[in-house]
């Protein structure tokens, strides 16, 4: 048997609060292709990021081709050999597709200056070799290529010398049937040379199709390491979901009549008539993929995204939103995914923070009263349970649940009818977790509508009454609490389950 | 580090008054002041110290409304155009209306309108701040030339309205009295800190500063928040026109005017601003301004030749700077081994 190119041996990563890998090992030997496969948060992303030298492994050894990167910078993973196709490839915007796959090594003329011509031809002549043959005019600016032709640009960029293993992080998101054929030739072809190469995709019929072996991780665990031939889809399914629902939490069922968002037909850049409704103290759960198109139609409805067409009815009237103050207005709050990047105001206190959205009313004349202040929003933040040494802490100085909960105190001191929770605890203890299920589920008890996105399953089916799959800007049916099950969520998230 | 620190007494007080985080202007500027107060006896004379608060005014003045646009994320290179435009705009009314309350309300009233000019094009062209008030400040410095007749300065002789420039008041015995610019200056200084400080206005303007992303799915309308920044900072470098105006007994479309704005981002970042918003305060920024004219009264008083005051001027910003980030770096550090200990 021929040596691994790739090993990973016994690789922990731990992030405040989650163990990210757990012990994880897998070996890749020259001219194989293996299949990562698991669910959203299952530590694919993690491990290609520790292979590429990203982050830093806490224990464990990686090697490429004898040499071994457990310690390497992502330049030395690159010079060992091993080089990471990424889902969402850097592109320098301003210089051409040529330049973009040769930044940061570029060719000179004996005279010193670039030489423009060789990083030309070299591209015309990669592309045919890979099989892409003009799929990308190397003149083209990098802010003008499809997302189809960055991923070219950045497949273009691994295949440089010295190539030994190539990491595919979701080649196939951005491309057509026919791409992905030429795409599949490629790995064909790159699998004869003799490369090793890691396959991580969430669509198990291109794994089945292209793989020699299938590695399914979950939680950070490695739940199955098989030969792709003597296996299939479901039992990989399979391998994936079952895990253990949150202990301790239950959801009550409080579910009134009145409908309180009605959401018709919505069309946008991402969605193409998505339709649904939510009623007072119902949790209704999206699923799906990341980047099927949650986030965005939380955004639409929010009035932060552009809607197209379709329309959204409060309580039976129907509201033009337009922007984030018009929905605020509509009585709808919305707790982004991203709480750093779009959440809070880091540099600033706590209480501020909560208080973000209420400060008309909580002034006289313009003027913020300290004392509706504390009437008003302290007892909200002595609620949730926040941790802060003051009210006047700086939000940026606080662990991630109690941030989130610094996001929730600021909308439920705004008590909407509605509100929106993107990924409400992502990159949030165990702890704190528990604790915001609860609260989630007293909110709903109070009357409130809650729109649900969350990509961890067992979240999802224990906090929605009911919950829709998002699948390429379209929802599935909608499926009872009763009904759902990981098996179907994952099917209609990957789009294998039944058409509506 | 301002946070959960219970202070007693008088002291605690004053500090809490001042903000722990200007601590080290006043360090700064108690250091400098007892440095030149034993070379020369002149500098805390009466006389000299109501000429440094004389002297701060102007560029006082324009870091007040310079200290809210950088607080929310913005600049305001206009600030010297603005104030040459206002200057020519209230000598026509003073000299050749005749009017002295409409020199002043046109004077301001011009600054709030080209404030507008800025916000609008900054809002609705999508220009970067930097560049839109780069482009005004070249562009208001032609207009005060324009509106000047023949592009020259406009004489005005009207003793009454060059009180505003170098009146007194309170004026007793030795006391030669406070300079009613000064006046004029703390004022809006501190209306401007109470407008930071307390107002919801001052808070959205700290919150969009901090953050723009979340302060729009906040419901803050960052639009509406740029107009009236802009159209403040506008007054109140108009405002600061017309001090030099009254001081100088005439309409200059540049001279008096020039490099005002780039005192005043100096004052804005020694008082403890960051460029990338979120944070400042006014009275920072007044500590930065009195310090700055301290620095230069007492060289001048030591008979240190200009060229050095520069230098001065930018190790100073130099310094205070550096400083302020290697704090800033030495908290992230705290902090990152704290949630590391946590995890």
């Amino acid at each position: 048997m021929t040596e691994p190119v790739l090993s990973v041996a016994h690789v922990d990563k731990a992030f405040p609060g989650v163990r990210a890998l757990d012990d994880v090992s897998l070996e890749v030997r020259p001219g194989e292709v293996v299949a990562l496969v698991g669910e959203n948060g299952a530590g694919k992303s993690t491990l290609l990021k520790v292979l590429s030298g990203d982050y830093r492994l806490d224990r464990g050894t990686v090697s490429v081709g004898g040499t071994d990167i457990s310690q390497a910078t992502p330049l030395q993973a690159r010079e060992a050999g091993f080089r990471l196709v990424r889902q969402e490839p850097e592109i320098v915007p301003w210089i051409s597709a040529a330049e973009n796959v040769r930044v940061g090594e570029y060719p000179r003329r004996r005279s010193g200056l670039v030489d423009h011509a060789a990083i030309r031809a070299g591209l015309v002549r990669g592309l045919e070799e890979a099989g892409f043959a003009g799929m990308v005019d190397p003149d083209t600016i990098g802010r003008l290529l499809s997302p189809a032709q960055c991923q070219i640009v950045e497949i273009m960029r691994a295949l440089k010398p010295g190539v030994r293993v190539v990491a595919f992080d979701e080649p196939t998101s951005s491309l057509t049937i026919e791409e992905v054929g030429r795409l599949f030739a490629l790995i064909r072809k790159l699998r004869e040379q003799g490369l090793g190469i890691v396959y991580v995709s969430h669509r198990l019929q291109e794994v089945m199709e292209i793989s020699d072996r299938v590695v399914v991780l979950k939680d950070g665990r490695v739940t199955g390491d098989l030969e792709t031939a003597a296996t299939d889809a479901d039992a990989i399914v399979r391998l994936m979901v079952g895990r253990e629902l949150i202990h301790d939490f239950h959801r009550h069922e409080t579910t009134r009549d009145e409908v309180v968002l009605e959401v018709k037909d919505i069309r946008s850049r991402w969605h193409h008539g998505v339709s649904f409704t939510i009623r007072a103290g119902e949790i209704l759960g999206f699923g799906g993929l990341v980047g099927a198109g949650r986030t965005e139609l939380a955004k639409v409805i929010f009035g932060e995204y552009p809607r197209e067409g379709g329309t959204i009815r409060m309580a039976g009237v129907e509201r033009g939103i337009r922007s984030p103050s018009d929905a605020i207005a509509a009585d709808i709050g919305f707790a982004p995914e991203d709480r750093k990047g779009e959440g809070l105001i880091l540099v600033r206190s706590v209480i501020e923070n909560a208080s973000l959205a209420v400060f008309r009313r909580l002034s006289r004349a313009g003027f913020l009263s300290r004392r509706r202040m504390e009437e008003q929003v302290a007892p909200v933040i002595h609620r949730l349970e926040i941790r802060t040494p003051s009210l006047a802490q700086d939000v940026g100085k606080l662990s991630g649940g109690n941030q989130q909960k610094v996001v929730l105190a600021r909308w439920l001191a705004a008590g909407p009818r509605l509100l929106i929770l993107d990924e409400p605890t992502r990159a949030v203890d165990v702890g704190a977790k528990a604790e915001i299920y609860r609260l989630i589920d007293r909110l709903a008890s109070e009357g409130m509508a809650i729109m649900l996105i969350s990509s961890e399953m067992p979240e999802l089916l224990a906090l929605s009454d009911r919950i829709v799959v998002m699948h390429e800007g379209r929802l599935s049916p909608v499926i009872e609490k009763a009904d759902a099950t990981e098996e179907l969520i994952v099917s209609h998230a990957i789009g294998t389950g039944v058409a509506a | 580090m301002s946070a959960g620190i219970a202070r007693q007494g008088a002291a605690g007080r004053a500090l809490r008054f001042v903000g722990t985080e200007n601590l080290s202007l006043i360090v700064a500027l108690v250091v400098l002041s007892v440095l030149i107060a034993t070379q020369t006896d002149a500098f805390f004379s009466t006389r000299n110290v109501m000429n440094v608060l004389q002297n701060m005014t102007v560029v006082g003045l324009i870091s007040v409304g310079m200290t809210m646009v950088i607080v929310s994320q913005g600049l305001d290179i206009s600030a010297g155009s603005i104030a040459g435009c206002a200057s020519v705009v209230c000598a026509i009314m003073v000299a050749h209306v005749g009017t002295i309350l409409g020199g002043v309300v046109f004077g301001i009233g011009a600054g709030m309108v080209l404030g507008l000019v800025n916000a609008s094009i900054i809002n609705y062209l999508r220009v970067n701040p930097v560049v839109a008030t780069l482009a005004t400040f070249s562009g208001f410095r032609g207009v005060a030339f324009l509106i000047a007749p023949e592009g020259r300065p406009i004489g005005v002789l009207d003793p009454t309205f060059a009180l505003l420039g170098s009146g007194r008041i309170l004026q007793f015995g030795a006391f030669p009295g406070i300079p009613i610019a000064f006046a004029i200056l703390l004022v809006a200084a501190v209306g401007g800190h109470i407008v930071m400080a307390y107002t919801v206005f001052g808070r959205q303007t700290y919150s969009m500063g901090g953050n723009p992303a979340a302060a729009r799915l906040a419901g803050i309308n960052l639009n509406r928040m740029r107009l009236w920044l802009y159209s403040i900072s506008g007054g109140l470098s108009g405002l600061a026109g017309v001090i030099v105006t009254a001081r100088t007994s005439s309409g200059q479309p540049a001279s008096g005017t020039q490099g005002l704005e780039l005192e005043a981002i100096t004052a804005v970042f020694l008082g403890g601003a960051l460029m990338a918003g979120g944070k400042g305060t006014i009275m920072g920024s007044m500590l930065a301004v009195l310090l700055l004219a301290v620095l230069s009264n007492g060289m001048n008083l030591l008979g240190i030749p200009t060229f050095y005051q520069l230098v001065a001027k930018g190790m100073l910003l130099v310094f205070a700077v550096a400083i302020g980030q290697w704090r800033m770096v030495m908290d992230e550090r705290r902090q990152a081994r704290r949630s590391a200990g946590a995890a």
